[in-house]
């Protein structure tokens, strides 16, 4: 689930980890009642700082979509179909600004892009 | 903000050529604080200075709350210590060094450190003297780990090791960490690992500190900016410029550092135009502030 998480990167990596799990719930990767791996497994794996899995495990809580049971572990809390919607409909955003900000880079104007991208769901011919 | 290790006016001179001079160190309690600099630095000359193994010739060093070197004794006890050359005896079995070692720590935990043995794959009667670097390696920081140290000073604990054994050692040590809340000093040369695991990075050149600040605010505050227009004399700039490299006419590149992103309005107000704002990272920033810092001098 966290194969993309780039140390590198200037996004930090709690907000890259917090990003990836929110898109999971929206996804219904994961389900109301999964648990969230241990901030001790997840550091060790990625080979993180465990500050920074307790900092995306904190804003996740805050924004009401996992819940921390003490000893236990974090849970993935039941969330509203309009909740999921909502954060796909954020997911699809940020995906876009991130091709915006590239295609600006590359000089690429918005008619183009557009054109490219009707042509790709189109099933990319020509 | 409570340190774990502070440092002010530093200063030790062994000979005519190399010193450290008014050396300032503040290593927040908690934090996982990557030690950077080129060969030469002064890293472990510092290190060494702050655990009490080399004498300072003028300045104050407080390591958990106690002073250095007068309290040493107190404070090694606290301290997992992984140097940058083995000091374990070679004629010694495994077995032998982690009982020789235990003796020295109240708050050894043999559990533990069976469990790592196991977990390293380490046998605990061969001779320390006949293991490979890999599993040297391994068996330092499992005698820094088990002691259940408030504090682990390591100097380049994986420099030189093969990704595998890298791994092993760096997961038993953030194991520990989200555990213990212990606070931890690593110096290293692989750059991309400590980008991983520090909040906090600190470089060091010529005997100099040269940075020192939370991990992300370094990689958020230096930036390569690509500007057009740009006048000769700069005035009432909001950032550091580094440096500036002129390419294709008008356009300049400029490194530059404690940037954030409001201050775009700068450009036009300086009749120029900012065309691009580009990451660098900790690599990146670390060898460009290097040679910006070494430009100065």
């Amino acid at each position: 689930m966290f194969d993309r998480i780039d140390p590198r990167s200037p996004t930090p990596l709690y907000a890259q980890i917090s990003t990836r799990l929110r898109v999971a719930i929206a996804a219904g990767e994961l389900c109301p009642g999964d648990a969230l791996p241990s901030v001790r497994q997840l550091a060790a794996q990625l080979r993180i700082n465990p500050a920074t899995v307790v900092q995306a495990y904190r804003d996740l809580e805050g924004e009401g979509l996992v819940a921390t049971r003490h000893g236990a572990g974090t849970f993935v809390l039941d969330v509203t179909a309009q909740r999921r919607d909502v954060e796909r409909t954020n997911e699809a955003r940020r995906l876009v600004r991130e091709l915006l900000a590239e295609a600006g880079r590359l000089g690429i104007s918005a008619p183009d892009l557009r054109a490219a991208i009707d042509q790709e769901l189109n099933g990319g011919e020509d | 903000m409570s340190l774990a290790i502070e440092t002010r006016d530093l200063r030790y001179r062994p000979g005519n050529g190399f010193q450290i001079s008014n050396l300032s160190m503040h290593v927040p309690r908690g934090a996982l604080y990557g030690f950077l600099g080129p060969n030469g630095a002064g890293k472990t000359t510092t290190i060494r200075l702050l655990l009490g193994l080399l004498p300072a010739q003028a300045g104050r060093i407080t390591v958990l709350g106690q002073t250095m070197p007068a309290e040493h004794v107190a404070v090694m006890s606290r301290t997992g210590y992984v140097p940058e050359r083995p000091h374990v005896y070679p004629t010694l079995t495994v077995d032998e060094a982690l009982r020789l070692h235990a003796a020295y720590h109240d708050r050894w935990d043999g559990a533990w450190a069976a469990e790592l043995l196991r977990q390293f794959g380490l046998v605990g009667d061969r001779k320390v003297g006949a293991l490979s670097k890999g599993e040297t390696g391994k068996l330092m920081m499992l005698l820094a780990l088990a002691q259940q140290p408030e504090l682990l000073v390591l100097d380049e604990p994986t420099d030189g090791l093969d990704p595998v054994v890298r791994r092993d050692v760096l997961e038993a040590l953030l194991e520990y960490v989200s555990t213990h809340q212990a606070t931890v000093l690593i110096s290293s040369h692989l750059v991309h690992e400590l980008e991983r695991i520090c909040d906090w990075i600190a470089v060091m050149d010529r005997g100099a500190m040269i940075a020192e600040l939370p991990m992300q605010e370094f990689k958020a505050g230096i930036k390569r900016l690509s500007v057009y227009n740009a006048p000769d004399q700069l005035t009432d700039v909001p950032f550091t410029v580094l440096r500036r490299t002129s390419f294709n006419g008008s356009g300049e590149q400029w490194l530059v550092r404690g940037w954030t992103d409001d201050m775009r309005d700068f450009f036009p107000a300086a009749g120029s135009t900012l065309r691009e704002v580009i990451d660098l990272d900790l690599e990146d920033g670390f060898v460009e502030l290097l040679r910006s810092f070494r430009e100065v001098k």
